[in-house]
């Protein structure tokens, strides 16, 4: 043999052999390692390629499976898996049941007790009593991870019998609102694993009570995560179900695209304003276009800088090309209408912000700046890669040339731009800091309290704002929603009149939309902003 | 050999070395506090101290150097930002399906380049001469990116003759479970004789396999027939001719073998450079490879991660530099004196 055969022959055994010898040998990819659930069956499944739903996302799915502290995009897979006690309703604005049946809260809104319904099942095989839903949420804020903070007004959960359980709270709660959250609200089975529960959920088991169950996962596949029906759900499997949901990773849009026009797939997370205008064209593909829960914030810093004058802020709210924006983003975004995205209780019709350069101009003179006057310096920071930012910033800085003001823009990753807003020393920080806001469960009070409230330490209130008396009357909104709804909607939108036309704290470009596209056989898919990106494929009919 | 054996790996050593003070040096420069990129925006300051605690970012930098080194020599790559596994552990994940999708590229490229190069040699400055240098020249040219595009959307969406993307039909995994023993799925269903997703990965490996094997193949059919043509020039091909071989029996048979061994060479470099090219490859094909892992880790800012495929892919051009080195050692004893 000659020298170069044998060392190709000798590096072809030794690449064959190191690999080997790196990764795990012997296991097996594919039935066997799926995680077997009691109480679940392959029967259920049916197993025809059309009852399953292949849900195309972005990005990987599961990050944590623990339901405790899970706070990322695992929440497509978790919400068909797990159950709240209660789901939000976009269109009526209210939490409806899901294990739980009915509610009822006391007059102050301190106490709230759910009846849970009867029948339903973990996954475990073991009853969904209150007991077990007590556990569940005591574990989770335990635990005190990811959004287990939405639990905070509880002082106490009693379990008074298998179907009753009853919330003591120490300040008036929605807790309907807050038991119907996208992450740590789930009601799981505490007792699930003998040993460490953390650590057996990382292995890809679950503990829920929803319609499916873990079939397999395999990290970093493109088919990273198969669900399977379970048997035992207790709204039964009469009628036309999806029997299986597969989550195929797809990061590449066109990709994304191709499968779902040669019918590989059912369902595309997000499409480009390119392709889903294609979409809307294709015989064979549905598409929908829903307004998300999650709005850009274009925050003035009200506490230094140039901007300390209010008259300033206004000019710049009304620079905005709003329509212009709105028209170029091709659908993936619409004109907001004041702070409150539409679905959300607080939403006001008709505050939908226009572009005024004459008032703009007027303002800026009045402040002493302006064409003819002296030069406006203000410095902003958005989010590198967003295109959408990135075009606000473009047509902003246009138009704010014309009034003699010059915009230095810097895009920034999100942690560069966070650090800069918050930093100790005032003349550090920025005019203006672009970013989104959304709630983490379907209650307004999230802008209000984390962005506009005063802080001691900065977090995410980036304006700066800090006004005693809109703090106040945030302070008052949790009790509002609680026990009148009302007077909840009438200081909603006091308080974004102050924030928006009297403090000129922040201008509203758009909210954004979920633009997606599905298969034509998918029957009954309806978009739940509350739940983002969710497809609650249970409900759902695979048509033909 | 054994002088310029230590010699050489001691040079790879030290280039590795830098590449992880390289790679520490980046992570803590790229801005930002990868406590925040874990512990997510709307973390409490609680979470991010525990975050930084857990990293050891308080600790001073020369502290976290040796830590990140300690750890690296120990095996614990750190942990992902994104994934929240073991970063080493996902690189053993994703790097078999890298290896398998570069390897099956590197065999188109032999397969097609090396008699692409003999015949343009055969019939220099004629038609096929001229055909080779010129769709070799758009090989090495064309954009990954857009010739994978163009690929999936003629040959898989278009004509259906290939699938659109992904490493086999996952609905396989139900009804043919493959035993994995190198995690290589091609090879692992070839030893196992899993026929339904051997036929399938092959299948899935034709496009994008093509499109990676574009730059080699285009290299390769070059320097085969620079080297045949020098080769073929030599006294020997002179008496070759004069004891009445044709022109295609001095090349096939006398000037091919010793005009392959700088194509061998060429390969062990391209393979490591392929690993990289086929980042973006991996992404229209949605292949599961180290690419899709980079692209993800590159979003989420999760410097671990990023550091880990750095440091890989840097480990790999340098064990083919070493490869290179030694096998034109072996051939030519002159290098070993320099």
């Amino acid at each position: 043999m000659r020298w170069h055969k044998r060392l190709l022959a000798a590096g072809a055994v030794t690449a064959v052999t190191v690999t080997a010898a790196a990764c795990s040998g012997g296991q097996v990819r594919g039935a066997a390692d799926s995680t077997s659930q009691p109480g679940s069956s392959a029967g259920a499944a049916g197993g025809s390629a059309d009852s399953t739903f292949v849900y195309v996302p972005n990005l990987d799915v599961v990050t944590d499976w623990d339901p405790a502290s899970s706070y990322s995009n695992e929440i497509i897979a978790m919400e068909n898996i797990y159950e709240s006690l209660t789901r939000y309703n976009p269109q009526t604005k209210k939490a409806e049941p899901r294990l739980a049946s009915s509610w009822t809260s006391s007059s102050d809104g301190k106490k709230w007790t759910f009846t849970l319904r009867q029948g339903a099942t973990f996954h475990t095989g073991k009853p969904v009593d209150a007991a077990a839903a007590k556990a569940a949420i005591e574990r989770t804020i335990k635990e005190g991870q990811g959004a287990a903070y939405i639990w905070g007004a509880v002082d106490k959960i009693e379990a008074k019998d298998a179907t009753t359980l009853e919330f003591t709270l120490k300040y008036p709660a929605p807790l309907d609102l807050v038991a119907s959250a996208g992450y740590a609200s789930y009601i799981y089975d505490t007792t699930a694993a003998s040993g460490d529960l953390k650590k057996w959920f990382g292995e890809g088991h679950d503990a829920g009570s929803g319609p499916y169950t873990i079939e397999s996962w395999q990290k970093g596949k493109e088919t990273e995560l198969t669900l399977k029906a379970f048997d035992g759900y207790w709204g039964g499997w009469d009628g036309q179900h999806y029997k299986k949901i597969a989550f195929r990773v797809t990061p590449e849009l066109t990709t994304a695209w191709q499968l779902l026009q040669r019918g590989e797939v059912s369902f595309i997370q997000r499409l480009n304003s390119q392709l889903f205008a294609q979409a809307g064209g294709t015989d064979t593909v549905q598409t929908s276009q829903t307004p998300s829960f999650q709005n850009l914030l274009v925050l003035f810093n009200t506490a230094g800088g140039p901007l300390k004058d209010v008259k300033l802020r206004q000019a710049l709210q009304k620079a905005i090309d709003y329509d212009g924006l709105v028209a170029a983003m091709k659908g993936s975004g619409v004109a907001a209408s004041g702070l409150v995205p539409e679905g959300l209780l607080g939403n006001i019709p008709g505050m939908t912000p226009k572009q005024d350069l004459a008032g703009a101009e007027a303002l800026l003179k009045e402040a002493g700046y302006g064409p003819g006057g002296k030069q406006l310096d203000l410095t902003l920071t958005y989010a590198q890669g967003d295109s959408d930012q990135e075009l606000l910033v473009t047509l902003l800085s246009s138009a704010l040339d014309k009034l003699n003001v010059k915009l230095s823009a810097k895009p920034l990753q999100w942690t560069t731009q966070w650090d800069q807003g918050k930093a100790k020393d005032p003349s550090k920080r920025q005019d203006i800091f672009i970013m989104y806001w959304f709630p983490d469960y379907a209650d307004a009070y999230s802008w209000f309290v984390n962005v506009f409230h005063g802080e001691k330490n900065v977090q995410f209130n980036l304006s700066y704002l800090k006004d005693a008396a809109i703090d106040k009357e945030i302070d008052e909104l949790p009790a509002l929603t609680a026990t009148d709804k009302a007077a909840a909607e009438k200081a909603y939108a006091d308080l974004q009149n102050k924030i928006i036309n009297e403090q000129a704290a922040v201008a509203v470009p758009y909210v954004q939309n979920y633009q997606r596209a599905y298969a034509k056989s998918v029957q009954g898919y309806v978009d739940n902003p509350a739940y983002p990106n969710v497809v609650f494929v249970y409900d759902l009919k695979p048509g033909a | 050999m054994p002088r310029y054996l230590i010699r050489r790996l001691g040079q790879a050593v030290l280039v590795v070395a830098g590449v992880i003070v390289l790679t520490f040096a980046v992570m803590r420069l790229v801005p930002g506090d990868p406590a925040v990129a874990y512990a997510g925006p709307k973390a409490t300051a609680a979470e991010l101290a525990e975050a930084r605690r857990r990293f050891g970012l308080d600790d001073p930098l020369p502290v976290q150097l040796w830590n990140y080194v300690r750890d690296l020599l120990g095996g614990d790559w750190g942990t992902s930002l994104h994934t929240r596994q073991p970063v080493r552990d996902d690189l053993f994940q994703a790097f078999p399906a890298s290896l398998e999708l570069v390897g099956a590229a590197l065999i188109i490229a032999l397969v097609a380049g090396i008699p692409l190069g003999i015949a343009a040699a055969r019939y220099k400055g004629r038609l096929p001469d001229l055909s080779v240098r010129l769709s070799s020249m758009l090989a090495v040219s064309v954009p990954v990116f857009w010739l994978a595009l163009a690929l999936q959307t003629v040959f898989a969406s278009g004509l259906g003759w290939f699938p659109v993307a992904g490493e086999y039909d996952a609905s396989l995994d139900r009804t043919s479970p493959l035993h994995l023993y190198t995690n290589i799925t091609a090879v692992d269903a070839l030893i196992t004789g899993n026929w339904p997703i051997l036929t399938s990965t092959l299948s899935h490996l034709v496009l994008p396999a093509l499109v990676i094997a574009a730059y080699p193949a285009g290299v390769v059919a070059q320097m085969t027939r620079a080297a045949l043509i020098e080769e073929s020039s030599r006294d020997h091909a002179r008496l070759e001719r004069a004891l009445g071989f044709g022109e295609t029996a001095v090349l096939t048979r006398f000037a091919l073998r010793p005009a392959l061994n700088p194509v061998l060479s060429l390969i062990a470099l391209v393979f490591a450079y392929s690993i990289v090219n086929g980042f973006l490859v991996e992404a229209v094909f949605n292949w599961p490879g180290l690419g899709r892992y980079a692209a993800d880790s590159i979003r989420s800012l999760d410097t671990p991660a990023i550091a880990g495929v750095t440091l890989l892919v840097a480990v790999l051009y340098v064990i083919a530099n070493l490869a290179v080195d030694l096998l034109q050692g072996v051939v030519d004893p002159r290098v070993r004196a320099r």
